[in-house]
């Protein structure tokens, strides 16, 4: 069968049976060398999501009290949108061995004519790309995917992938990412940054315990934006209750007036939540909102949140459509509220009430942000750079990516509610079975 | 609906009485007084005792403490004075002195514990002369032959430190004295292992304020105390200044090592990161010394040979982290103490926490030996700038004490 398709090997195939110690050093036998990165993002420029990893894997970031350089190179650069804030220039003279490729198949073949990286960052965040009916922005990240993987069809390998915030817009694509990584068995890793933040206090679902309901309170962008990162908070947590996942049974979205008919409700079964998990996500807020003049920490009466909680409006339109409340029933029965609300509150913070025993456990995810404490490096890209890297260095995904396919998805049907009038749609393709990572994931010591 | 029964009693409690009223504490509930310098946007008063007012955020629930505070001194009253606002809203009366405050104007002592609140904290005023809140308070506890809990937040200085701690051990009651930061979240959630051996501590500190200089003494102070033989005082203290500064780090006096450590673990990275959100490696690159255009340092031998450095570096990183190298560990300890943001700086919700739990329990989770140490290390480090960065000996600071080994901080 000579003129058959060369036979795929993954790095989890080359990988197996080396120590960890020596792949997490580097020292892969066989493969002296670093590894060689390749970066695809749709924009480099200031604050984009691209500017913000690829520099990372470019000049090292402060890590576990010392300045830490991945020990691999970002050898090959594609950015699809070069507009006047454009940094991909600057970093390519900065940094010689990293050359700018202007398509994604040159940017991982590197001139030649077959795969010559052994990882891809796909950062398909930021940029002018358009938005459907829907409000979804229509970011080329599956289109991205496939370009890469036809690159590694052809070449009879692939190599670990990690695609930033969603898969995909759309499900079925999505799907399809997830499908396709298994089938050529390589890694493929996604996500949003807040599931690898520190947590305030470090708090893990405990893996026996069943989670009766749950809450996120987050705030700022839109339902499609930063919904994403609220249904990331809410999977990275509960993702770890009794039974694993087993995916969302339906979803409704609601927003305006309807949020503050179910903030006053008082529970989930007349339409609204737990008003316990509520409070314990504003105690968790480092950036609550007082309500009383002259004091600068205060707790605000139900009466007063529908007055703090206000839309960014611009002349296109409100810009953020909060407030904003998505209500998830899962296929084993939890139920689950998202609630973003700019204005009574920053950052993002979780609640959930166990049973058997009965207790309810509540954090704040510690994204070192401008406002919340953190400065222009955004260090809350150092831990998913670094779990990025461990994959890199792997061959395996650092934690499971149907976490992703899943809040993909749940984003999908969240803006799909929105869109059809706030109604409540069964989601029997989010049927996503998984189980996380034995071992925390999120920023503990480093 | 729990939520609406306790805001509609916290509504109905600010309507508040007329202005002059006696104070309204309910049946059952421990009284406080407080001994302000000011109650001023900013102030400690304002980020402290109004947690005890309308409460705060405590593991996950609005807390309102079974307590209520019932008198108040308060030294100055500015335009932007809030505390005769606060007496009138909440019901407490504001007393003249030191002593009728602690008897709420009667013979004898009338509370259950006592916030001292004299601190800068982040009010930019010029701080106020300060009277002295602890004298007459002691007095009271000698005569009235009763003494309750306090509260302190920073001394004023050394003498006034070692009589707090003195009168302590003489009328047997708790102090937790201290200010917010070594009780503030921890990334990561770090205390040195009690008992281990430590060779070297670094802290990072911001701000020029005697106040700002006290926290990164305290916190340096309640990391180290937790070491192996316990804590014994100090031998001597120098201020080092400008370029001396670095001269220092050459020679090996502090260690940069542990700079490095300290500074990697910085989220606010001032210079070229401003600029282009790029994180620096600032220390290896030597990047750091020009971004720090008056550097001022505080090294500390501790009579037990630990050696410890404060670096005060603004214009380099925007926040207070600390390093230590242990004896026999490989790897160098090192976190960062978030300041977390305002106007909620959450970080002194987590001291009133404590200070509640003071209050109710009579019992300090920390030494007020901290606080003694902090402030001494403090008037020396000033002193020796003033002599041009003389060393001086420390005799007064040669105390021995040993922290609990229970960590107090934020989620500890």
């Amino acid at each position: 069968m000579s003129n058959s398709q060369p036979s795929l090997i993954s790095r989890r195939t080359v990988v197996a049976g080396i120590p960890a110690a020596l792949l997490l050093a580097g020292c892969r036998p066989g493969t002296p060398e670093r590894p060689k990165i390749a970066a695809l993002v749709t924009e480099y420029r200031r604050r984009a999501h691209g500017q913000h990893i690829v520099d990372r894997f470019l000049g090292g970031y402060g890590w576990g009290g010392r300045f830490h350089r991945p020990p691999m190179d970002v050898v090959s650069l594609y950015v699809d949108q070069i507009r006047e804030s454009d940094l991909s220039r600057d970093r390519a003279r900065q940094y010689p061995s990293m050359k700018i490729y202007p398509t994604i198949a040159e940017a991982l073949r590197r001139g030649g004519d077959s795969l010559a990286v052994d990882g891809v960052l796909l950062i398909g965040e930021h940029g002018s790309y358009p938005r459907n009916e829907k409000g979804q922005t229509l970011y080329p990240r599956y289109e991205f995917f496939r370009q890469i993987v036809e690159v590694f069809r052809a070449s009879g390998r692939g190599v670990p992938v990690f695609n930033d915030k969603h898969l995909s817009w759309k499900w079925e694509w999505a799907e399809e990412m997830v499908e396709t990584a298994r089938e050529l068995d390589f890694a493929l890793m996604a996500g949003s940054s807040i599931p690898v933040a520190w947590r305030l206090p470090p708090l893990e679902i405990p893996s026996n315990a069943e989670v009766e309901e749950a809450m996120v309170i987050g705030a700022g962008g839109g339902a499609d934006s930063y919904g994403f990162h609220g249904f990331e908070s809410m999977q990275c947590m509960v993702e770890r209750r009794r039974g694993g996942e087993t995916g969302v049974a339906a979803l409704q979205a609601v927003r305006g007036p309807r949020v503050w008919e179910s903030l006053r409700a008082g529970s989930w079964d007349r339409g609204g939540w737990d008003p316990e998990l509520f409070e314990a996500c504003l105690c968790r807020s480092l950036a609550l909102t007082s309500t009383r003049e002259g004091f600068d920490h205060s707790y605000p009466s139900l009466e007063e949140i529908p007055g703090l909680v206000k839309d960014r409006v611009t002349d296109s339109g409100p810009q953020l459509d909060q407030p904003l409340a998505f209500r998830c029933e899962y296929a084993d029965g939890m139920k689950a509220t998202l609630l973003l609300l700019e204005g009574l509150t920053m950052g993002w913070t979780f609640a959930a009430r166990l049973k058997n025993p009965q207790r309810l456990v509540s954090t704040h995810f510690y994204l070192p942000v401008r406002g919340l404490g953190g400065g222009a490096e955004a260090n809350f890209f150092s831990p998913l750079v670094n779990g990025i890297e461990k994959m890199f260095l792997t061959g395996k995904a650092t934690y499971p990516v149907e976490r992703t396919l899943l809040t993909s998805g749940m984003t999908e049907a969240g803006v799909d509610s929105l869109w059809r009038g706030q109604h409540r749609v069964e989601t029997p393709h989010l049927a996503v079975r998984y189980r996380p990572t034995p071992e925390p994931t999120y920023r503990r010591c480093s | 609906m729990f939520v609406t029964g306790r805001r509609t009693f916290l509504n109905t409690a600010s309507a508040g009485p007329a202005a002059g009223v006696p104070n309204r504490a309910r049946p059952g509930a421990k009284r406080l007084a407080i001994l302000a310098s000011r109650w001023t946007p900013g102030s400690p008063a304002r980020q402290v005792a109004d947690r005890f007012l309308i409460g705060y955020p405590r593991e996950g629930r609005w807390r309102r403490p079974d307590m209520d505070v019932v008198s108040l001194y308060v030294d100055h009253t500015p335009e932007a004075d809030q505390s005769r606002g606060r007496a009138a809203e909440f019901g407490f009366r504001i007393y003249p002195s030191v002593a009728e405050t602690l008897r709420c104007g009667r013979d004898r002592l009338a509370v259950d514990g006592v916030l001292i609140l004299a601190g800068q904290g982040a009010d930019s005023s010029p701080r106020p002369s300060g009277s002295d809140l602890l004298e007459p308070m002691v007095r009271v506890f000698e005569e009235d032959r009763r003494a309750v809990p306090v509260y302190w937040d920073e001394p004023m200085g050394q003498a006034q430190a070692r009589k707090m701690v003195e009168a302590s051990r003489q009328l047997g009651f708790p102090v937790l004295a201290g200010s917010s930061l070594p009780m503030t979240w921890r990334l990561p959630p770090l205390d040195l292992p009690a008992g281990c051996r430590v060779e070297q501590a670094l802290m990072v500190g911001i701000g020029s304020g005697r106040s700002d200089r006290y926290r990164a003494l305290e916190t340096l102070q309640a990391m180290v105390e937790r070491r192996g033989g316990g804590e014994t005082g100090v031998r001597s203290v120098q201020s080092v200044e400008g370029q001396a500064v670095w001269r220092a780090g050459s020679r090996g006096r502090w260690s940069r090592e542990l700079l490095q450590a300290a500074v990697a673990r910085s989220d606010s990275l001032q210079g070229q990161t401003l600029k282009d959100g790029r994180p620096r490696d600032l220390v290896n690159s030597g990047e750091l010394p020009p971004l720090v255009e008056h550097p001022e340092a505080c090294l500390v031998d501790y009579s037990d040979g630990v050696r410890a450095a404060v670096l005060m570096l603004n214009g380099a990183v925007g926040d207070f982290t600390f390093a230590a190298r242990l004896l026999d560990v490989p790897e160098v300890a090192s976190t960062h103490f978030l300041l977390p943001p305002e106007p909620n700086r959450a970080g002194s919700a987590c001291l009133a926490a404590r200070i509640e739990d003071l209050v109710q329990s009579g019992r300090s989770p920390i030494r007020p030996e901290r606080a003694w140490i902090a402030s001494g290390i403090l008037d020396r480090w000033m002193e020796s700038s003033k002599k041009k960065g003389v060393t001086l000996e420390t005799p007064e600071l040669r105390l021995e004490y040993r922290p609990p080994a229970e960590s107090c901080f934020c989620g500890s």
